[in-house]
C-alpha cells in the first residue's frame, strides 16, 4: 500500500510543472543571475587603473623625486595610475571637472591633493601621497643624522620594499558574503518545497479537498498514506536540492567546504524542514488555496529577506540588533548551517543551527500531526 | 468606458501580489538608505573610511605600541577575544573586517633585519583593509630603513622618529561645488532599485489584464459587442497607461518621504524624465508578455525571471562598476541596462549642458527605441494569435 | 445493509440532520430525495465516518463504522459530489491510483481497471489528462474512480449535476446494469426524475429530516392527488366552475386565462367525469393533457414548497 501510494504521488507531484519550477528551475536561474552579478566582486582583475594628473610646483628639488615616483607608480602591468601631464592648474582644474581624472596632485614640499569626490580611487590616491611624505622624512632624517650615508643606496631601498604582512586562514575558509547569497538561495528553494508540502496535506485532509475525502472513505489508514505521500514530496525536494547543490558546486563553482557528507544532511533536514512548514500551514489554513500560497510565499520571501538573499548586510544587521531573530528564522538557520560548514573548522556553530532546524521541524511535525491524525472531521 | 472600467478593477483585484512587492521594496530601500550611504551632507571635507580591526599582539614593545597608535589613524580597534571561534564569528558577523596578528619576537626579528611577518585574516571584500595594509606594510618598512641606515638607534628613537614621519596628513582640496549632490546619494540608490519593482509590478499588472482579456470566449464576446475593436484596444491601452503612472507616482512618492532633499537638485527632473521612459518601457514589455502568454501561472514565473534577471546583471542590486565586462555585454540588450547607466550618469552631473547629457539622452533614447520595438512586437504577435484562431 | 438510527448531526445553532433514520436493503437502489441544503451530502459524509455527528449509529453491513472499519470500507464505493480527480494523472492513473487504494494485486488491479474504463465507456480516453476532458467525460471518470474495485454498496452523491442529457442518460443506464450485477446503491439527487427513473425506493429529506419513504408507488399513494387534468376552455362561467368543483372526485378547480386546473383524487375515470360534464353544458374545449402526481407533488403537498427553487 506504502509503495502504491508512493509511487502515484511522486508520478502526481512529479507532473505540477509549476511547482518543479519554482523549487528548482527558479533557483536554478537565480543562482545564475548570482553568479553572474557577484563573480567578478573580490578579484584582482576588478582594479582599473585611476586616472590622475599632477600639477609641478616648478622645484626642482621637490617635483623630481616626485615625478620619478609617481612615473613608477603608473608603469607595467600592475600600474596604480594612468597618469596625464598637466601643463598648467587649470587644465587639471578643467579634467577634474569634467570628471576625466579622479583628481590631481600638486607637487611641493608637501605633496597636495585636490579632488570632488570622496571615494575609494580618492582615498588610494591620498593614501599614495601619505605614504610618498612619510618615506620622503624618513630618508631626509637618515640623510641629517648620517651625511656620510650613502644617498644611492637609501633610495635604492626605498624602494625595494619588503612585505611585512602574510594572510593566514582564520579557519578552513575566509569569509565570503558573496556565498551566503547562494547558501539563501539553496534555503529559499527548500522552503518554496513548502508547496509540496502543502499538496499533501490537501490531499489528505478531508475538510480541504474532495480528492482526500475520497481518500479517507478508502480502506487505508490516514497516516500511512499520509506518510507515503510525504516521502514522495521529501524524495522529489531532495532531489531537486541535491541537484542544485550539484550545479552551484560543479557549473557555478560555489564552494561549500570540504564536508560534502554533512553539506547533504543539510540538504536533507532543509527538504525536511520546508514540508513540515508547508504541512502545518496549510493544516492549520483550513480553506482557501490562495490563502495558503500566499502566505507560504509571503513567509519564504520575508525569511529569505531577513537572512540576506535580497540584501546582504541584512544578516548583519540583525545579528548586531536582534540576534534573537536570527534564531526563529528557520530560513536564516538553514542558510547559516551551510555557512557554518564552510567556514568554521568546529563543528559546534553548525550543531547549533542544526538543533535548532530540528527542534523547529519537530514543532512543525507535531502540530501538523495533531492535526492530521482527526480521521473524522466536524465540517467538510 | 465598460473595458475601462473593467480593467481598473482587475488591477484592484490584484493589490495584494502589488502591495507585496511594494512592502519587499520599501523595506530594502529604507535598509540601504540607513546602511550604506554614507552622509553627505556631512562631509564637504575628505573622508576616508576606518575599519574595524581586531588587534592582537603577543608582545609588547615600544615599536609595536607605536605602530598602534599608528594604526589607530585608519582603524577602530574592537577587542575581541583571542579564541579561533570567537575571531571567526567576529568576522562573520562583520564586528571586525581585519583581524591583525604580530607574532611573538617579531620586534626583535625586524631590529634585527629579519623577515617575520605578521599575520592577519580578513574579510575579503572590504575596501577599508586595503588602508591598513598599505598603514602596515609603510610603517614597517620605515622601521626597516632607519634598521638598515641608522643601526645606532634606540627602539624608543626609533619609534619616535616612525611617530614624527608618519605625522601629519597630505593637504586634501575638495572643490565641493563640483561635487554633484546626487552622486552615490540615497535618490540614485532608490530610482536604480525603482526599476525592479516598477518591473516587477507593471509586468505582473498588465500582463494579467492582458491575459484575462486574451481569454478566446472572453475576446469573442467583447467583439461581439458594439464597440469597435479599436475603441476597446485604446480603452485597455489607457487603462494600462493608468496603472503604470499610478505606480510610478506611488513609487517616486515614497523617494520624496526619504529623501525630500534630493528633490531640490537640478538633477531630479532627469531622474524624472529617465524614470518615466522606462515606465513606457516596462508597460510596452508587459503588453508583449500579456500577449505571448496564456496562463496566469507561468506568468509569474516569467515576470520573476523578467525583473530579477536584468536587475541582477543591469547594475540594479551590484553597481555596474562590479560586473564583468562579458556580463554588462550581455546586460546592455535589456532596457534596465540603459537605465541604470542613465541614472548613474545623472547621479554625477554638475553641468547641465548639452556636452554632458548627451550621453543621459543617448541613454533615455535607447531606452525609448526598446520601448517602440516592445510595442510593435506586441502589435505583431496580438495579431497573429487573432488570426491563428 | 445499511442502518442508521437517530442521526443527529449540528454546525453549531444549525441542525444538520435531525434524528435521521434510514434502512438500505440489500440489492435495491435507493435514492435519497431533497432539495439543495435538506442535508443529503451531510447524510452520506456522516454515514461513511467521514464527519462526525452528535448522536446516533451508524450500521452497514451489520458492523458499526468507523473511519478504521477498513473491512467495510473494502466495500463500499464512494462517487463524490464534486469531482475528485488529479489534474496531474491520465485517466487510467487516477482509475488505477484510487483502485489501488482497495485492491493490492496488481494483475487483479489492472484487470478491474480495465473494466471500470469500458464500464463508463471511456475506452478512448484513457490516456487524456483530465483538463482535456469535457464535463460529462470528466463526471464519468469521477463514477470511474469509485466503482472500479468492484464494490458491494455504492454511494453517489448527485453524480449527475451539470452534466448534459445524453451523459446523464449513460451515467443512469450504468447505474442500472450494476445494480442488476447485484451491488446494492444509495442514490441522491435532487432531481426528482432521475430518482423516479431509477430508484426502487426513495427517501425524501428536507431539513435534515425524512418526510416521505417508500417506492415511487407508495410514496404517490400517500399524498390525496390522484391526477391533474389540464384542459383548454373557451368560455366557463362561474356558476359552470362551482359545479364543476362539486363533482365527485374533484378536489380542485381553477381557472386561469382559459384554461382549467383540475386535480382529482384517487380513482381512474376522473377524466371521463370532466369531459362528461363539459360535453353537458356545451362547454367548448381544446387540448386536454392528463398528468400523473410526480414526486414534486408529493414534496409539494407534505412540506408546501416546491422541490425545485
Amino acid at each position: 500500500m506504502f509503495r502504491h501510494v508512493f509511487v502515484y504521488r511522486f508520478k502526481y507531484l512529479i507532473r505540477d510543472r509549476e511547482l518543479v519550477f519554482w523549487t528548482f528551475v527558479f533557483p536554478v536561474i537565480l543562482a545564475s543571475f548570482f553568479y553572474m552579478a557577484f563573480f567578478n566582486i573580490n578579484k584582482d582583475e576588478a582594479f582599473h587603473p585611476i586616472n590622475v594628473a599632477v600639477v609641478y610646483g616648478g622645484e626642482e628639488q621637490y617635483d623630481a623625486p616626485f615625478k620619478a615616483v609617481i612615473e613608477d607608480a603608473s608603469k607595467g602591468k600592475d600600474k596604480l595610475f594612468n597618469l596625464k601631464d598637466a601643463t598648467s592648474q587649470s587644465d587639471a582644474e578643467q579634467w577634474l571637472k569634467k570628471g576625466r581624472i579622479a583628481g590631481y596632485f600638486t607637487s611641493g614640499e608637501t605633496v597636495k591633493l585636490t579632488i570632488k569626490d570622496s571615494e575609494l580611487e580618492q582615498s588610494i590616491m591620498k593614501s599614495f601621497a601619505d605614504q610618498y611624505r612619510s618615506s620622503r622624512l624618513a630618508v631626509q632624517r637618515i640623510a641629517q643624522d648620517h651625511p656620510d650615508s650613502l644617498k644611492e643606496e637609501l633610495l635604492k631601498d626605498i624602494g625595494n620594499r619588503g612585505n611585512y604582512v602574510k594572510e593566514t586562514a582564520g579557519g578552513n575558509s575566509e569569509p565570503d558574503s558573496m556565498l551566503n547569497y547562494f547558501y539563501a538561495l539553496i534555503a529559499m528553494a527548500c522552503f518554496y518545497g513548502s508547496f509540496w508540502g502543502m499538496k499533501e496535506v490537501t490531499d489528505i485532509q478531508a475538510d480541504i479537498s474532495d480528492r482526500a475525502a475520497r481518500v479517507n472513505t478508502a480502506p487505508v489508514h490516514k497516516l500511512l498514506a499520509f506518510i507515503a505521500g510525504s516521502a514522495a514530496a521529501l524524495v522529489i525536494l531532495f532531489t531537486e536540492m541535491l541537484l542544485l547543490l550539484a550545479y552551484l558546486n560543479f557549473a557555478l563553482h560555489i564552494s561549500f567546504g570540504n564536508r560534502a557528507g554533512l553539506v547533504i544532511l543539510t540538504a536533507l533536514t532543509g527538504s525536511v524542514l520546508g514540508l513540515s512548514f508547508g504541512a502545518l500551514i496549510s493544516a492549520i489554513v483550513k480553506k482557501g488555496a490562495g490563502m495558503k500560497v500566499a502566505i507560504l510565499t509571503v513567509a519564504t520571501m520575508i525569511g529569505s529577506f531577513l537572512s540576506g538573499m535580497m540584501y546582504m548586510d541584512m544578516k548583519y544587521l540583525i545579528a548586531r540588533y536582534v540576534p534573537f531573530l536570527a534564531w526563529l528564522n528557520p530560513v536564516n538557520l538553514l542558510t547559516d548551517a551551510f555557512y557554518a560548514l564552510y567556514y568554521y573548522d568546529s563543528l559546534s556553530h553548525y550543531v547549533r543551527t542544526m538543533g535548532m532546524m530540528c527542534i523547529f521541524i519537530l514543532l512543525f511535525c507535531t502540530g501538523t500531526y495533531l492535526i492530521v491524525r482527526r480521521r473524522k472531521y466536524a465540517g467538510l | 468606458m465598460p473595458v475601462f472600467n473593467l480593467c481598473l478593477k482587475i488591477f484592484r483585484r490584484n493589490w495584494l501580489a502589488v502591495f507585496i512587492y511594494v512592502a519587499i521594496f520599501v523595506a530594502i530601500s529604507v535598509t540601504i538608505a540607513i546602511t550604506s550611504v554614507h552622509d553627505q551632507s556631512s562631509g564637504n571635507g575628505f573622508t576616508q573610511q576606518k575599519a574595524k580591526i581586531a588587534f592582537i599582539s603577543e608582545e609588547k614593545t615600544p615599536l609595536t605600541e607605536g605602530f598602534r597608535q599608528e594604526l589607530a589613524k585608519h582603524a577602530d580597534f574592537v577587542s575581541i577575544p583571542d579564541s579561533k571561534e570567537q575571531l571567526q564569528d567576529a568576522l562573520f558577523f562583520r564586528q571586525v573586517t581585519y583581524v591583525l596578528r604580530i607574532p611573538k619576537g617579531f620586534t626583535k626579528n625586524i631590529l634585527d633585519g629579519g623577515t617575520m611577518q605578521i599575520e592577519k585574516t580578513i574579510v575579503p571584500e572590504s575596501v577599508e583593509n586595503a588602508y591598513i595594509d598599505i598603514d602596515v606594510q609603510q610603517y614597517w618598512n620605515l622601521a626597516r630603513l632607519y634598521v638598515r641606515h641608522d643601526p645606532g638607534l634606540t627602539q624608543e628613537q626609533l619609534t619616535e622618529r616612525l611617530r614624527q614621519n608618519l605625522d601629519g596628513d597630505t593637504p586634501v582640496r575638495m572643490n565641493v561645488h563640483e561635487h554633484a549632490k546626487t552622486k552615490d546619494s540615497f535618490s540614485m540608490y532608490y530610482f536604480n532599485f525603482l526599476s525592479y519593482a516598477l518591473s516587477a509590478i507593471l509586468i505582473m499588472g498588465i500582463s494579467t489584464v492582458m491575459i484575462v482579456f486574451n481569454k478566446q470566449d472572453l475576446r469573442r464576446r467583447i467583439f461581439c459587442s458594439p464597440s469597435s475593436p479599436l475603441k476597446v484596444n485604446l480603452q485597455i491601452i489607457l487603462a494600462d497607461l493608468l496603472f503604470a503612472a499610478v505606480a510610478l507616482v506611488a513609487l517616486v512618492g515614497f523617494c520624496f518621504l526619504l529623501d525630500a532633499k534630493s528633490f531640490t537638485t537640478p538633477n531630479m527632473p532627469y531622474f524624472l524624465v529617465n524614470a518615466v521612459a522606462f515606465t513606457a518601457c516596462i508597460t510596452s514589455l508587459s503588453f508583449l508578455v500579456g500577449n505571448l502568454l496564456n496562463n496566469l501561472s507561468a506568468m509569474s514565473g516569467v515576470c520573476n525571471i523578467l525583473t530579477l534577471g536584468p536587475s541582477f546583471i543591469s547594475g540594479v542590486f551590484v553597481p555596474q562598476e562590479f560586473l564583468n565586462d562579458t556580463v554588462l555585454k550581455i546586460a546592455s540588450f535589456t532596457p534596465t541596462y540603459w537605465y541604470v547607466q542613465a541614472n548613474t550618469k545623472i547621479a554625477k552631473l554638475t553641468d547641465f549642458d548639452w556636452q554632458n547629457l548627451r550621453p543621459v539622452f543617448t541613454s533615455t533614447l535607447i531606452l525609448l527605441t526598446f520601448t517602440a520595438a516592445f510595442a510593435a512586437l506586441s502589435l505583431v504577435v496580438g495579431k497573429r494569435k487573432r488570426l491563428m484562431e | 445493509m445499511i442502518h442508521v438510527k437517530n442521526l443527529v448531526k449540528r454546525y453549531g445553532e444549525l441542525v444538520a440532520l435531525d434524528h435521521l433514520s434510514l434502512d438500505v436493503r440489500e440489492g435495491e437502489i435507493f435514492g435519497l430525495l431533497g432539495p439543495n441544503g435538506s442535508g443529503k451530502s451531510t447524510a452520506i459524509n456522516c454515514i461513511l465516518s467521514l464527519l462526525s455527528f452528535d448522536k446516533g449509529e451508524v450500521e452497514i453491513f451489520g458492523k458499526t463504522m468507523a473511519p478504521d472499519a477498513y473491512d467495510l470500507k473494502r466495500k463500499i464505493g464512494v462517487v463524490m459530489q464534486n469531482v475528485a480527480v488529479f489534474e496531474e494523472l491520465t485517466v487510467y492513473e487516477n482509475i488505477d491510483y484510487f483502485c489501488g487504494l482497495y485492491i493490492r494485486n496488481r494483475e487483479e488491479r489492472r484487470h478491474l481497471v480495465e473494466e471500470a474504463i469500458h464500464f463508463v465507456e471511456l475506452d478512448d480516453f484513457r490516456k487524456f489528462y483530465p483538463k482535456k476532458l469535457s464535463g460529462g467525460l470528466l463526471r464519468r471518470l469521477n463514477i470511474a474512480c469509485g466503482i472500479a474495485h468492484k464494490p458491494k454498496l455504492i454511494f453517489l452523491d448527485e453524480p449527475t449535476v451539470a452534466v448534459d442529457p445524453q451523459s446523464r442518460n449513460k451515467i443512469l443506464e450504468g447505474i442500472e446494469r450494476l445494480n442488476e450485477q447485484g451491488v446494492t446503491i444509495v442514490y441522491t439527487s435532487h432531481y426528482m426524475e432521475e430518482v423516479e427513473q431509477i430508484c426502487s425506493r426513495i427517501v425524501i429529506m428536507d431539513k435534515g429530516r425524512v418526510i416521505a419513504s417508500g417506492t415511487k408507488e407508495e410514496l404517490k399513494a400517500m399524498i390525496t392527488l390522484g391526477e391533474k387534468i389540464t384542459v383548454e376552455v373557451f368560455s366557463i362561467n362561474e356558476e359552470q366552475l362551482s359545479q364543476l368543483r362539486t363533482l365527485p372526485g374533484i378536489v380542485s378547480v381553477e381557472h386561469i386565462d382559459r384554461q382549467l386546473y383540475i386535480k382529482s383524487g384517487k380513482g381512474s375515470n376522473n377524466l371521463e367525469i370532466v369531459l362528461d360534464f363539459l360535453k353537458k353544458r356545451q362547454i367548448g374545449f381544446g387540448r386536454i393533457y392528463s398528468e400523473l402526481p410526480t414526486l414534486n407533488d408529493v414534496f409539494l403537498e407534505i412540506t408546501g414548497k416546491q422541490l425545485r427553487d
